[in-house]
Order: C-alpha cells, then structure tokens, then sequence
C-alpha cells in the first residue's frame, strides 16, 4: 500500500471547506459573545475571582488536549502518514500548556491544589467525551473542523483577552501567559491548518463532516464557558 | 392581486460640500482640542487612507449646510439625473446616524427642505447601514406600487460633531490633555455629505438604468454590545438606564456619554462578524463572486483589507480587486452618504454596460449591521443586452 502523499486537494474543495468552516467560526464567536463570562470580560467588568474561575474551568480541558489528538493520530491509518505525523508534533507542543494554566492561576493568587483537583463543568464533560468519542473513529479527519474551532480562539480571542484580563484586574504579565502565549505563536494558524485539510481525502463528504465536527465542538466549548460559575 | 413590479434607479445625486479639505488643514476646519494638534490623528489616517474630505462648516465652526440641507439638494440632483420633477415624488425614505434635531425625524427636515408638496416619508437613524434600511424602503414602495416614484437619500453632518467644544471639558480628555483614541479616531475618519437615488418603476430613457434586484440586510445586535455609539460612556454603553437622558444632559456631557465614540477592539471581532455573513450569501449561492461586475465596498480601514483579501481569496468568495470601485480615499468616509456617492462616481466614472451587475456592500460597526444591495445594468427597455 503506497503512502498519501499531499499533492493538493481539489482547488474549488478546499475553499468551499474553509468558507463553510469561516462561517461555523463566526456562528462560535457569536456564541462566545453571549457567554456571562465573555461578556463581563468585554465590558471590563471582569473580577479577579471570575478569572481564577476561568483558569481553573480552561485547565480541566486543556489538560485532555494533547491527548485526544494523539487519539486521533493513533486512528490515523497508514496511508496518510504525513497527517498522523503532523497530528503527533501536534500533540507534542501542547501536551504541557496545562502547565502554564496552573502556573498563570497561582501568579493570579491561586493555589495550586484548587486548580489541579477541580472537576470538569458540564460543558468540559460534554466536549472532553465529544472529543475522545471523535478521536477514536477510523480515520477522524473530520477532527480538523474540532482543531479549527479550538486553534481559531488562539488565532483570534486568546490574546485580546489576555491583554483584556491583565488590564482590568491589575495582574502582572506571568498571570496571563497561557493566553498571550497562545495569541502570539497561534499567527500562521491558517496556511497550517491549510497544508493539514490538503493531506486528507477532502470530497464532499468528508467536508460535512469536517463542517459538522467544527460545530458541535464550538457549541460544546461555548458550553463549557457559560458553564463557569461568576462571582 | 397585484404583481411586484421591477424598480430601477433612474439617477443620482451626490453633494460634497465647499473644497476638497486635505490632511494639513484637517483641524484648522475641525478645530483642536484643547488648543493643542492632535498626536493621533496622523496614524488614525495611515490606517484609514483617506486623502481629502469634504466639512459644511468654515473653520471657525459656522455651518455652510445642513444635514437636511444636504440630503435635500442630493434628492434634487437625483431627480434631475432621473430627468423627473419633484412633484412625481411619492415616497421620501431618508438615513443618517445624526439628524439635525433630536426630534422630529430626519425624513420630514428633508421633506421641509425640499418643500415639494405632500408625500409619505420614512426616517432612518442608525450607522451606515441606514442608506440601505432607506433604500430597502422606497425599494418596496416602488416594487408593491404603493408609490409611483420614491427616492432614498442619506446624508452626514459629522464634522459638527468633532468640534473642540464636544470634548474640552469632559471625562473623554486625560490629565495630560490628550482627546481618548475612541473619539479622536472618529474624528480623522468621517466627513460631510449626502447622496440619493431616484427609483421608479420604468427604466431611463435614452440611459443606462440599475434595476435593483434584491436588498439583504442583517443586523448581528443580538451578540454585540454597542462598537461606535453615541449617548453612553464606554464603561456603561451596554447598560441602557445610564444612557444620557437618565444622567441628564449636562452630567451626560461631562461623563463624555455625548461624543461619538468607536471600540477597537470589538470592531476587529465585527469585521469577521461581516464576513461570515457575506461568505454564508456566497455559499447559500446568493452572491456570486465571480458573476459581480462593480464592486461597491463601503470600508475605510485599509490595512486591515490584506487580512480580509487573503480570507476571502481563501475561500474563493474574492471579488477581483479590478473591480472594486471605491472612491472614498478623495471624497471622505460620510457614513451613510458614502453608498451613494459612491455609487454616483461609478456611473460617472465606470459607467456599467447593460447586463453587468453591481453590488453594494455597506458594513456598519455601530452594534454590528451589513447590507448588501445587488443591482443589474438595463437599457431603456430594461433589458440587459
């Protein structure tokens, strides 16, 4: 069996993917707008307990991260090799963002073992079990539309809203970093998530469910935020 | 039963006030805050790329026009390109963001100002996006044969609004006498004017006529909080019981709840916003991108258009930029009038054949609005070749 290799999927494809995958990221981000917390946030009306609540709500998640792509990498067959690979690099360079979580809440005045022994929210449940669920299907390309979703907020909110949170509360920069870091190295997040969609067997159906999978995960992650408890 | 019939605009009308107003004398006309030159300004037009502009006023701050004035004179100009008299006019559909009274509305200054006899009127206050509520208006009027005739003007007294007078004195201004970057932006970016256009139910003769074919108009207030407002300080804008009738006018003014202010920071989250809702008509097949012949893209931020051409090349919803047609860097960004004019200079400048299709798209930050106006080129007998 020959390894795929990328020779670039169908022009037309690839772009009816993305515009249909824009428009799920701006059906997201108008979720994310209404979020109780998001929206203190914006209005500047942010307290130094919502955002240890944040921190501590995020870390639940990001900690299962790196682990259901490299799931999905494991179900990643043969044949899309380069996939898989890019998957597991992936998965290498977030495996320790959690970390960052828990070092950003004891710099906001937490304590570690709050962070580390809180339980998931409902909504973190319902992603984490979406996600794995996902991660363990044959050949789950169509978990680029989840990446798209989760990479798009470190792309394009993760640093507004470090800089938003620091601002407010009065916080030095080491109370932020998970967010500002993801702002800063988040920036070429389209050509390479661009070079990934060009390494599957993108067609029609496949893009339904790329454009499905980005969806539900964006509902399920603006779950997981209205979920937070504010002060 | 009646039958929808086609409308078409059978002309135009534009008004710039006075000379062309370059950078350098930008606040000679505007006047400086607190007695000192702005330290923005300079980067808020790198970043708008707006050349010259037009103001109503002198540079001591007299008016030379009125916004009803303005709108009045651009309807007239529209019924003179349309080749009709005023007294055909039936329906009257008029847009600002500011009118020059709080009460009654902007339609019926226009109306007054125009003095041409009984008609129906309809007043349209919101951002830019208020040229396209009008047109949408006098559009259905003409098209149900309620109206015989209508126009839709819209029109911009910004420049009064930028005085030194609204700033000196309130919480907008820091201890070092510097003007908040959310209300001098603004100042560097909008200018004066109006613009109209006259429907009716039968092409020009002896002209080209646009037929317009559909008017979309979605507004995305249900997420956003207020991005470019007036009547609120930036801290209680979302909160409309601290909103300046409550504080009364005087407290209102000092708190600096009575400038027109713009947010940033939600503006970038509003653009993307726009395009979602443009890249979902390309997608539903309501906007062909390459079917679309003139390009009418009412947007002033300049730097951020190579964020929005690569997204858009990407997702193969680009116009060609060869036909965009934008001339706003000479004539200044006028808010609602800027459609208009806009669309005046194309058929002055680029006049569409029959058959070619234009498009207007007029974004609004204001609490997040895009319209969309699609128009095909008709000959005498409405067709389009």
């Amino acid at each position: 069996m020959s390894v795929h290799v990328h020779t670039g999927a169908d022009p037309a494809r690839l772009q009816s993917t993305l515009r249909k995958l824009a428009i799920a990221w701006t059906g997201f981000e108008a979720r994310l707008e209404t979020a109780p917390l998001i929206r203190k946030l914006n209005r500047g009306q942010l307290t130094l307990a919502d955002y240890q609540a944040f921190l501590i709500n995020l870390r639940q998640q990001v900690v299962e991260g790196a682990c259901w792509i490299s799931r999905a990498a494991s179900n990643i067959s043969e044949d899309y090799f380069e996939l898989r690979s890019t998957l597991i690099g992936h998965a290498a360079t977030e495996h320790r963002d959690y970390h960052l979580l828990e070092q950003d809440f004891v710099a906001a005045g937490g304590a570690i073992e709050d962070i580390r022994t809180a339980r998931k929210n409902v909504g973190s449940e319902a992603l984490s079990a979406w996600m794995y669920h996902q991660a363990g299907r044959p050949d789950p390309f169509h978990l680029l539309g989840a990446m798209w979703i989760i990479e798009g907020l470190g792309a394009q909110k993760a640093s507004d809203w470090g800089g938003s949170v620091l601002r407010q509360l009065d916080l030095p920069q080491e109370a932020a970093r998970f967010l500002l870091y993801h702002g800063e190295n988040d920036g070429d997040h389209m050509e390479e998530f661009q070079s990934m969609l060009a390494m599957t067997p993108l067609d029609e159906a496949l893009e339904a469910r790329i454009v499905r999978c980005a969806e539900v995960t964006g509902r399920l992650y603006a779950l997981q935020l209205e979920e937070i408890e504010l002060a | 039963m009646s039958v929808l019939r086609p409308v078409y605009i059978t002309g135009t009308g534009a008004v710039l006030p006075g000379d062309p107003v370059g950078v350098d004398a930008m606040e000679d006309y505007l006047g400086r805050v607190g007695g000192r030159a702005s330290a923005l300004g300079r980067r808020a037009l790198r970043w708008n790329g707006i050349e010259t502009r037009h103001y109503a006023l002198t540079p001591d701050g007299t008016p030379t026009h009125t916004n009803a004035g303005m709108c009045a004179d651009a309807v007239r100009g529209a019924a003179e390109a349309a080749g009709e008299p005023l007294s055909r006019l039936n329906h009257l559909a008029a847009a600002t963001t500011q009118g020059d009274l709080l009460v009654p509305g902007h339609a019926a200054q226009v109306h007054a100002a125009l003095a041409c006899g009984p008609l129906e009127i309809a007043s349209f206050q919101s951002v830019c996006g208020s040229a396209l509520m009008a047109a949408k208006s006098a559009w259905q009027a003409v098209r149900t044969g309620e109206a015989g005739t209508a126009a839709a003007c819209a029109g911009e007294h910004a420049s009064r609004w930028f005085r030194p007078h609204f700033f000196e004195g309130t919480a907008l201004i820091d201890a070092k006498g510097r003007l908040a970057m959310e209300a001098e932006y603004l100042r560097w970016t909008l200018s004066d004017g109006a613009g109209a256009i006259w429907l009716s139910p039968k092409p020009a003769q002896g002209a080209v006529s646009l037929r317009v074919d559909w008017i979309d108009i979605v507004s995305l207030a249900d997420r956003f909080d207020p991005c470019m407002w007036a009547g609120a300080t930036e801290a209680d804008r979302h909160d409309l019981t601290q909103a300046w009738p409550f504080l009364g006018p005087q407290a209102a003014f000092s708190a600096g709840a009575v400038a027109l202010q713009q947010d940033f920071t939600l503006l970038k989250t509003i653009i993307r916003a726009w395009i979602g809702v443009y890249l979902e008509k390309v997608d539903a097949g309501r906007i062909d991108p390459a079917a679309i012949d003139h390009l009418l893209l009412h947007y002033s931020a300049r730097s951020l258009r190579e964020e929005i051409v690569r997204l858009l090349t990407d997702t193969g919803a680009m116009i060609d930029e060869a036909r965009w047609f934008n001339p706003l860097a000479r004539t200044g960004n006028i808010g609602s009038a800027s459609i208009w004019v806009m669309l005046d200079a194309l058929l002055r400048e680029r006049p569409p054949e029959p058959g070619q299709t234009v498009l207007a798209v007029v974004p609004e930050s204001g609490r997040g609005l895009v319209g969309f106006m699609h128009m095909t080129a008709v000959d005498q007998n409405g067709e389009t070749s």
